[in-house]
């Protein structure tokens, strides 16, 4: 479903990324995790086409991205759910119009919109901050409805950057217990993170970068 | 086009008001200039259309020309393709001419036992004939046939009418071009500043897989919707100039009362706003990376 071919990514000053390889399967769930600076950032941002490789191809949901034009970017978007590390909530939009957003970009009518976004904030536990707008939400509120905006649309693929920064111990488990559910349900995820409780004991496969550089692929 | 692109646009039309207002305003103001000048320009035409028609040549025959040349010299004119028609007038049907029209004041005849009138011919051209440089030309060579004394026309008058069309035309013309395309710049600037003043959001969008389309056609809108305001700022104000202020104005100056005022041409402007707020919209939009 996600596959890197010795990629490499660069900033003018820096290798952010060097000769990295790996796959996750179609369904599969996997972790990426190393130190800030690492680079995992980065490497999901080349998945969504945000970036582009400086070396390397990469291939998401069927799509080559190096063979990708402009005009199709949207279509491989759509493909995928992100829970962006820095949540781009927009601040003038209530929860409901920022859950929607996603929705209302694919031309979906008013009225699917309104029964998905409230079945899928109830799953995120916000249904009652739905007339709330951002910046009168807790972190751990607002990172959920970050979550909630990535999951509306039943991507194929769903990544998530540091998805639990902002959380307590047990609000992390419920958005793990959220993520399993969607993972159950074929979705293939894949879930930068510091946070070690993520994936320990779960025999899933986790991805460390150090550096920029892969150190080992196994399994938590 | 999808419905939530005229959702986007009027929360942005209404978010950044007092920009937009002020858009609405300055194009509503540019319309009108527009309109004035037209207003002007379509009421000088108008009032100098009628006169081709009634603008003849007179040709003065020499004394005591005999009938056959003068059916010579007829036969002459109306083989010129300027000349829609020649009427001749006998010295006697123009003393009757004149004398029907003092009737009233016969005492100027008495006395004069002698017609002191010559023979003439009445020249009417067709209508797109009437140009100076054409009468000019047909002058000379009617003055070069034998027989013709003299040729009488509104020079000068003639040349005055002519420059006052194409002066008035040219700069009727001039200023439409110039607000329009002022308009246009307008437009233009404020939908990059809406742009602009999006950025953050349309990033988002753009992140979650919205297309060019999405993103662009709100601005299309907006741009529209600018403009068709603007219009019927202007044409609201046209309408209270034409039926308030003139018609006001008319009972001291009774010019004013014969001014022609072409409302279904004016009731277009807000169809004409529409049309140079997309293309304003379009250039800006056109310009961006997104
Ligand atoms: N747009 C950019 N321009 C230049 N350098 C960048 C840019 N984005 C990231 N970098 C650099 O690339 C490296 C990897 O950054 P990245 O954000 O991928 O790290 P990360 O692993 O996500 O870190 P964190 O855990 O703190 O989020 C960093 O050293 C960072 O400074
Ligand atoms: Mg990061």
């Amino acid at each position: 479903m996600i596959s890197f071919t010795n990629v490499t990514k660069e900033y003018e000053n820096q290798t952010a990324l060097r000769d990295i390889t790996f796959v996750v399967e179609k369904g599969e769930m996997a972790f990426i995790t190393g130190p800030s600076g690492s680079g995992k950032t980065t490497l999901l941002k080349l998945i969504y086409s945000a970036e582009k490789p400086d070396e390397g191809t990469i291939s998401v949901a069927g799509f080559e991205l190096d063979q990708l034009k402009e005009p199709s970017i949207p279509m491989l978007r759509r493909h995928i759910g992100v829970v962006f590390q820095d949540f781009r909530l927009l601040a003038n939009r209530n929860v409901f119009d920022n859950v929607a957003m996603a929705l209302r970009i694919r031309n979906m009518p008013e009225r699917e919109i309104k029964h998905k976004v409230y079945e899928t904030l109830k799953a995120v536990n916000l249904r009652h901050k739905a007339d709330s707008f951002p910046r009168r939400l807790s972190g751990g509120e607002q990172q959920r409805v970050v979550i909630a905006r990535a999951m509306v649309a039943d991507p194929t693929v769903l990544l998530a950057d540091e998805p639990t920064g902002n959380l307590d111990a047990d609000t992390a488990e419920g958005v793990v217990r959220t993520f399993k559910d969607i993972n159950a349900r074929g979705t293939t995820m894949l879930i930068a993170t510091h946070n070690r409780d993520l994936y320990r004991n779960t025999g899933r496969k986790v991805i460390r970068l150090e550096a920029g550089t892969l150190v080992s692929v196994g399994q938590g | 086009m999808a419905p939530y692109a005229f959702s986007l646009a009027f929360q942005s039309l209404v978010r950044e008001k007092w920009i937009n207002l002020l858009s609405v305003f300055t194009i509503a103001s540019g319309l009108l200039i527009i309109s004035i000048a037209f207003f002007a320009a379509y009421n000088i035409d108008a009032a100098t259309r009628k006169l081709p028609e009634k603008f003849a040549m007179i040709l003065y025959l020499d004394d005591a020309i005999t009938r056959d040349k003068v059916d010579g010299i007829l036969g002459t004119l109306r083989k010129k393709s300027a000349v829609a028609q020649v009427r001749y007038i006998s010295k006697d049907d123009a003393m009757k001419e004149l004398k029907a029209l003092l009737k009233n004041a016969n005492y100027v005849f008495e006395g004069l036992d002698e017609n002191p009138l010559p023979d003439s011919v009445e020249v009417r051209l067709k209508r797109d004939a009437v140009t100076p440089e054409q009468v000019r030309k047909l002058t000379e060579e009617i003055a070069g046939i034998k027989g013709i004394k003299e040729v009488d026309y509104g020079e000068k008058f003639l040349d005055a009418l002519h420059s006052l069309k194409s002066g008035v035309r040219t700069v009727g013309l001039a200023i439409i071009v110039v607000m329009a395309i002022g308009i246009i710049f307008v437009c233009y600037s404020t939908v990059k500043i809406l742009f602009y003043r999006r950025t953050e959001e349309i990033e988002t969008f753009k992140l979650l897989g919205a297309t060019k389309f999405f993103i662009r056609a709100p601005f299309l809108i907006e741009g529209g919707v600018i403009g068709v305001c603007g219009g019927l700022g202007s044409l609201g104000s046209i309408l209270i100039l034409n039926y308030v202020v003139i018609a006001r104005l008319s009972s001291a100056v009774p010019l004013l009362a014969t001014l022609l005022f072409p409302l279904n041409l004016f009731l277009l402007l807000p169809l004409i706003g529409l049309f140079l707020g997309i293309t304003g919209a379009m250039i800006a939009i056109g310009r961006l990376q997104y």
